[in-house]
């Protein structure tokens, strides 16, 4: 069944979060419609491969979406360069999601460009009425973004919201029931926190990140290695971008 | 389509000159999602070796001007898994079925050969990869070595009367030594190109950036290449050559038909663009459309050198 196809996105608004780091707004009231929190889009970049953003947010009566852009190398030094109204390629929306069903409360760990997936699935999870705590680390006050009411900062500089790094912000809070653990962040940040998980035997989700070249898994080239469910292998490799980028912690091996 | 994109390779009748190249369509289930992929003239399978393998370490991806460097190391789940779980969904899809044979030695190739003969029916072509620049044996050196395609090619021809083809690799410094060897051999097509060896380096680490060190250099960069070859290979052999490298539009499939080419392979532009294989193949419809071209395989070797 053939229904998923390439689109041209507008460039709606633009906005600089901090020095190195950009927000945009794209019209493409299709992938707005059928986007999930933890889906990625792969958006061109004038340069030979798309770029994979995580989906910051999803308006479907407006007919956009957001993502964050962190001016890396020269395929996102490109988009930052990019204006209002000017149109991109952009394939989406692609990869499997958080699973935003199961649990009743969740809380949402993150830190670097992983808080902008964490924010469509926090703005999803509050319009689903559930409990949702939120826990951003960044290196200094001038870093923090996408802060919104009632999420727990962390800075390492302690110059804002809790000092030290985001276990510190989980540390801080008092748990009940048993919520679900999405992370989303530098791979040190996401061990971290799947540990933390696992020593108060909560379920938790990463969102892996590879580089990437086709972003709908045909050419095998962002793999991450889960365990295997055979004794004679070690591990297998999965495509990030199909079977992924969400897996379970106790399955991904980071 | 219309039958002016009707084209034979050898034996085989395709749809379409348009084949997708091994390695960039998987087995055509994620691309089939974005099209109806019974438009084209073939896919070519993920490269399949008799054990499963799971591929390089590490990142497997740099990006070039103009194409990109990858180094996957032919991983992909194996024959056996294949004839079980994907020969019929590619069968089903309405094209021709293009299984691409990879090896690491003379037996495994055999090997490969064997278990897919009995599913002849279901096959149109065997491609057998003697070019993968990204696994350390067998693949490319069997390749680059003329006496070692011809004798690969004469055990595999006594195997099967699937139609062979053999896809070469351009890492070579005579490209018409490899293939005047294969048509020895009885091969029934040569598949060129598979991709150029390549490096890129991280120059704060300074370390190569993908980590098998050296990848396989594949986009519009590397047409250039593949076109001169195809080119050479026309003038010398009397079996059809499917023509690949850097191919993104309907003007690219003309131009490897004019140098030689029966038929060619789509790869990286699927990367880029999903729909790629339906893009080029809407554009030749066009191409012949307003060229009067009644059918496409009138362009097959009609270059002219100075």
């Amino acid at each position: 069944m053939s229904n998923k196809q390439e689109y041209k996105a507008e460039i709606v608004s633009k906005d600089y979060l901090n020095e190195d780091t950009l927000f945009f707004e794209l019209k493409c009231p299709e992938i707005a419609d059928a986007a999930i929190p933890g889906q990625f889009v792969n958006i061109s970049c004038s340069k030979f491969l798309k770029r994979p953003f995580g989906i910051a947010s999803a308006n479907k009566e407006d007919g956009t979406i957001s993502i964050g852009v962190k001016i890396i190398g020269e395929g996102t030094k490109n988009l930052s360069e990019i204006e209002i109204g000017e149109i991109v390629d952009i394939l989406g929306p692609l990869g499997n999601g958080f699973d935003l069903d199961s649990f009743d409360s969740y809380i949402l760990a993150g830190g670097g460009t992983g808080v902008f997936p964490l924010n469509f699935a926090y703005d999803t999870l509050s319009l689903m009425g559930k409990n949702v705590t939120t826990v951003f680390g960044f290196r200094d006050r001038s870093q923090v973004i996408m802060e919104k009411e009632g999420h727990i900062i962390t800075t390492d500089a302690g110059d804002y919201g809790i000092k030290g790094n985001v276990l510190a912000g989980l540390d801080s809070l008092s748990i009940s029931g048993n919520p679900c653990i999405l992370v989303v962040g530098p791979t040190p940040m996401m061990k971290g926190v799947g540990e933390w998980a696992r020593s108060h035997s909560l379920k938790c989700f990463v969102s892996t990140e590879q580089h990437m070249a086709c972003g709908v898994g045909i050419c095998l080239v962002c793999v991450c290695k889960i365990r295997s469910e055979d004794p004679n292998e070690e591990y297998k490799h999965v495509r990030c971008c199909k079977d992924g980028p969400v897996f379970d912690y106790e399955e991904v091996i980071l | 389509m219309s039958s002016r994109l009707n084209v034979k390779v050898g034996s085989v009748d395709l749809k379409s000159p348009v084949i997708l190249a091994s390695g960039t369509c998987n087995f055509g289930r994620e691309l089939s999602e974005y099209y109806d992929l019974s438009v084209l003239g073939g896919l070519s399978s993920k490269g399949l070796t008799i054990k499963p393998r799971a591929g390089n370490e590490g990142c497997r991806v740099a990006e070039c001007d103009s194409g990109m460097l990858n180094s996957v190391g032919l991983q992909n789940p194996g024959v056996d898994y294949f004839i079980e779980h994907e020969l019929d969904y590619m069968r089903s899809l309405n094209t021709g079925v293009i299984v691409n044979v990879a090896g690491h030695s003379f037996d495994d190739y055999c090997g490969m050969v064997r278990k897919l003969d009995p599913f002849k029916e279901k096959i149109d072509v065997l491609e057998i990869n003697l070019s993968c620049p990204n696994v350390k044996e067998g693949c490319m050196s069997i390749g680059s070595s003329p006496e070692q395609v011809k004798k690969i090619v004469s055990a595999l021809r006594d195997l099967t009367t699937l139609p062979l083809w053999i896809k070469l690799t351009p890492n070579v410094s005579d490209i018409t030594a490899p293939a005047l060897a294969a048509q020895e051999g009885g091969a029934d097509a040569i598949v060129l190109i598979n991709t150029l060896l390549g490096m890129r380096i991280n120059i704060k680490t300074r370390r190569p950036v993908v980590q098998n060190n050296t990848g396989g250099y594949s986009g519009p960069a590397v047409k250039p290449v593949a076109i001169r070859m195809v080119s050479e290979c026309s003038r010398v052999l009397d079996i059809p050559i499917v023509g690949c490298g850097g191919i993104e539009t309907a003007e690219d499939v003309v131009e490897f038909m004019i140098a030689g080419a029966s038929a060619v392979e789509v790869g990286t532009a699927s990367l880029i663009h999903p729909d790629a294989g339906l893009r080029i193949t809407e554009g030749l419809e066009r191409y012949c459309e307003d060229n009067k071209i009644e059918n496409i395989s009138s362009l097959t070797g009609t270059l002219e050198l100075w």
